[in-house]
């Protein structure tokens, strides 16, 4: 799951930069985290931690301060991961 | 002592911001970078070929028409040019004979590196590209085209690679002028590949499509370097100066390659 992270973040700085729709590149480790962490069950931490490694790797090609998308992904897994624990409930989760 | 699962992930934060301080305090974030840089470069040159030939293969489908009459247009302007050609090349012998006989000597062309861009930054207005310290590139180096448009200049320098901050960044201003005419201004970066020519008193007749070049005052980069085209004026009662948009003139979709001025000091 690493390696699929640093593959779409090397993708998102070198492929993607020809399909920008008006200056803007879509950000494919985030909406991978946003997946993660949506489809994975909500007292998992898998989600999180993959979040923290993608957010590095953001990091790594970016020109901000090395923490700044780590700290980014890992609010956004933490806030998903609130809001599917305390106010969603899918039905799948009563025959687990 | 037995930790709750709440405690130990507070605990792992914690580690984690001292240890991202100590990095970006220590500069240790820059090995990491250059490390990462190294190992991702093969990879990322393939993405970007790869993304380049799928644009260039959409990009020629969808835009055919337009490019036939651009092609129509620009070989009426390459039999223009060639004519324009010949008469300067005819000015350039005798100007370089009236400079020898003056004894002024030609002045030294810049000293450039050839460079490859690797990827571009998220938010789009930085650069990596494959050459760096050990190439003798420095911070602070301008960046151009082969077309000697202006792409940005060297914004921090790894063992092999060096991050080159655009024009068009936010965090990128400098001086430059109205080629041909006595109007000055400052060129400041928007984000997002636009960019401005500031601080041109509104009485100033400044026209769409006048071209803007760079002045050496500011000692950022070298004079008469092509920065791009007036897109759209903006003028208002309210304010001292003029607000210019400019085209850039390079086009970091087309480009792959870029030149990195060595020798121009500041």
């Amino acid at each position: 799951m690493f390696l699929v992270l640093y593959i779409l973040c090397l993708l998102q700085t070198s492929f993607l930069v020809y399909f920008s729709i008006k200056g803007f590149i879509l950000n494919l480790v985030l909406v991978a985290v946003i997946l993660i962490n949506i489809f994975e069950s909500p007292r998992d931490m898998t989600g999180i931690f993959l979040a923290g490694f993608g957010g590095l790797f953001l990091d790594i090609f970016s020109e901000r301060f090395l923490g700044f998308w780590i700290a980014a992904l890992l609010l956004t897994a933490i806030l998903l991961k609130f809001v599917l624990r305390e106010y969603v409930r899918f039905p799948a989760a009563k025959r687990a | 002592m037995k930790l709750s699962s709440r405690s130990k992930f507070g605990i792992i934060i914690a580690v984690l911001i001292i240890l991202l301080v100590v990095f970006n305090l220590t500069g240790f974030s820059k090995s990491i970078r250059s490390l990462f840089f190294s190992i991702s470069w093969p990879i990322q040159k393939s993405f970007w070929g790869i993304g380049d030939s799928i644009s260039n293969f959409f990009g020629s489908i969808s835009e055919g028409e337009r490019v036939w009459l651009e092609n129509e247009e620009l070989k009426l302007k390459i039999q223009e040019l060639t004519a324009e050609n010949v008469a300067l090349s005819n000015l350039k012998e005798e100007n370089e004979s009236l400079r020898g006989a003056l004894d002024l000597g030609l002045k030294k062309e810049f000293e450039l590196s050839f460079a490859e861009i690797i990827s571009k930054d998220v938010s789009q207005d930085f650069i990596l590209i494959d050459k760096g310290s050990k190439d003798g590139i420095e911070k602070g180096m301008p960046v151009i085209t082969w077309q000697k448009a202006l792409v940005g200049r060297v914004y921090e320098v790894y063992n092999g690679f060096s991050k080159v901050i655009l024009i068009s960044s936010k965090e990128s201003s400098f001086d430059a002028q109205i080629s041909g005419q006595d109007i000055s201004g400052v060129v400041k970066g928007k984000g997002n590949l636009s960019l401005y020519l500031d601080f041109v008193p509104k009485e100033e007749e400044v026209k769409k499509d006048d071209i803007v070049v760079t002045t050496s005052l500011g000692e950022l980069f070298p004079s008469g370097i092509l920065v791009g085209k007036i897109s759209d004026i903006k003028k208002s009662d309210l304010e001292p100066f003029q607000e210019d948009n400019i085209s850039p003139a390079f086009d970091l979709k087309e480009t792959r390659d870029v030149f990195v001025i060595t020798n121009y000091l500041k």
